[in-house]
């Protein structure tokens, strides 16, 4: 629902509010409706098509930076089938490494090692780890 | 407590590190005792199964302790046909040849290239030194004879590495020749173990020693594996894991006794394990095959890390004969090394790490040929310096 209302005292007048020249300036000012009318429907024109543009360039956006991610970011599981196979698997990445401060393993000579122990029995050790 | 795993896993029990983030699993396996880590710690499970068939593969090839073993097959069908008493490097290519399997033809590949690697220090053929020794059976086995219950041990035959042809899967022994993978196997086997077993974690990864010969793959934890060295002279009864479980920063530790390692494998020889007596005399398992007897040299333990553990095996079994030479020989090769004298003196080579929870920086890429280049004659390749000016001739 539109109108115009009546020019009050102290109102300016718009640039351009002449220049349509699909509504010349009518003699007879006092009928303000079309040359409104006229204005309005330029500047909601301007506005669709600065909407247009910016919507186009939000999708091409949102586009672009959809396809970068979907390209670079790390796979949420492995891509092995090895993964699916065994229950409760996670994969596991360079982000989840683990920090040991303890050794977990020891490097000797091959240990075995066979002594006598009380009433000469033999008592075999290992101790490799 | 038992484990662990699912399917295959067999007879492993569970370790307690101190930390949660990794699995950690060891079982007796192969005469010693064998230990996985895995992280992340929920496939566990799956990798020990892995490990669990290729340490059973590497049993079935290559262990002389096993009658049913195929190595134990081969050497009764060379030594059904062939007489002894002919026998001399360079006969192999006269007599007759079996074809192994692909996993024994590696193994003995691997043998045989540590040896030209280390100039023969490092013999194939010194099983039949050893079992003459009286190392003739799995050494919980051994029996241990009394001071004075037997004659003191005679120097063992050596037919040397050369009298070993591997042509593809075609083996060729010399009469006489009794294979002992020992100084190599282990290694091999926890690199094959540690390969199967990083396939089953993608992404994570995995620590496997096999009787402190330690291989690893996949990622390495943040900073590497934290690795004791070990030289102390054994104790009864299963070192318990809270021993091992310290701090890395025990300020009373030995230089380079506590280290890291990211990739390749860490191996260690020592004279002070796998002793026995014999005829008052206390013998050990790494036989010097130039003189076919306990190697007595300058080192009673030598760690050393490299591109494989296969390797590291080798070279730290070869320091240990050496002697003297091991230092410039490990030096020329640009591999980091541990050497402990009988006095308890440590002397670090190579960039081992002398801190604490130091990185073992690895070489890249093998120092040991992939392969022998063995030649058709039978020739042996002259000795490099590891070997020494003074080198007797072989006893037999």
């Amino acid at each position: 629902m539109e109108h115009d209302y009546p020019e009050q005292p102290g109102w300016v007048r718009l640039p351009g509010y002449d220049e349509d020249p699909r509504y010349p300036h009518d003699a007879d000012d006092s009928r303000g409706y079309r040359r409104g009318a006229g204005a309005r429907g330029s500047g909601v024109r301007r506005v669709r098509q600065a909407s247009n543009w910016t919507a186009a360039l939000l999708i091409a956006g949102v586009a672009a930076t959809t396809g970068y991610f979907a390209h670079h970011a790390p796979p949420a599981t492995p891509a092995t089938s090895a993964v699916t196979s065994v229950p409760g698997g996670t994969a596991a990445t360079r982000a989840h490494k683990p920090s040991l401060s303890a050794p977990v393993a020891t490097s000797s000579g091959s240990g075995v090692t066979v002594g006598t122990g009380p009433g000469g029995t033999r008592i075999v050790t290992y101790r490799d780890n | 407590m038992a484990v662990m795993g699912p399917e295959g896993a067999r007879d492993w029990c569970s370790v307690d590190v101190g930390a949660a983030t990794v699995g950690v699993a060891e079982r007796d396996a192969l005469g010693t005792t064998a230990r996985v880590v895995v992280w992340p710690p929920n496939w566990t499970g799956r990798v020990l199964a892995a490990v669990d068939a290729e340490l059973a593969l590497l049993d079935e090839q290559a262990s002389r302790f096993r009658d049913d073993s195929e190595i134990s097959l081969v050497q009764r069908c060379f030594s059904a046909a062939t007489r002894p008493r002919s026998a001399h490097p360079g006969d192999a290519t006269r007599r007759g040849s079996c074809i192994v399997s692909e996993g024994l033809a590696e193994a003995i590949a691997v043998a045989l290239a540590a040896a030209e690697w280390t100039g023969g220090l490092v013999d194939p053929t010194v099983g039949g030194a050893l079992h003459g020794l009286g190392y003739d059976r799995d050494f919980a086995a051994l029996p241990q004879g009394a001071a004075g219950e037997a004659a003191p041990p005679e120097p063992g035959y050596v037919p040397g590495w050369q009298s070993v042809r591997l042509d593809g899967r075609r083996l060729r022994l010399a009469a006489g020749v009794r294979l002992d993978l020992g100084a190599t196997a282990k290694g091999l086997g926890s690199d094959r173990a540690a390969r199967a077993a990083a396939a089953c974690v993608p992404g994570g990864g995995v620590l496997v020693s096999l009787g402190g010969d330690i291989a690893v793959a996949g990622e390495a934890p943040l900073g590497g594996w934290p690795v004791l060295v070990s030289d102390e002279p054994g104790q009864h009864g299963r070192e318990p894991a809270a021993r091992i479980a310290r701090p890395v920063c025990a300020p009373e530790e030995p230089p380079g006794r506590q280290v890291r390692l990211s990739a390749g494998g860490l191996a260690t020889s020592s004279i002070r394990c796998r002793q026995w007596r014999r005829g008052g005399r206390t013998l050990h398992h790494i036989v010097d095959p130039r003189t076919g007897l306990p190697a007595a040299g300058t080192w009673r333990t030598a760690s050393v890390a490299a591109a494989s553990c296969a390797e590291a095996n080798a070279a730290a079994t070869a320091a240990i004969v050496a002697g003297e030479q091991a230092a410039g020989w490990l030096a020329a090769q640009g591999l980091p090394a541990r050497l402990v004298a009988h006095d308890g003196s440590v002397r670090l080579l190579g960039g081992w790490p002398a801190t604490v929870g130091g990185l073992v920086k690895v070489p890249v890429t093998p120092r040991m040929p992939a392969a022998p280049s063995g030649r058709p004659d039978g020739t042996r390749r002259p000795p490099e310096d590891l070997s020494g000016p003074a080198r007797p001739d072989r006893v037999r």
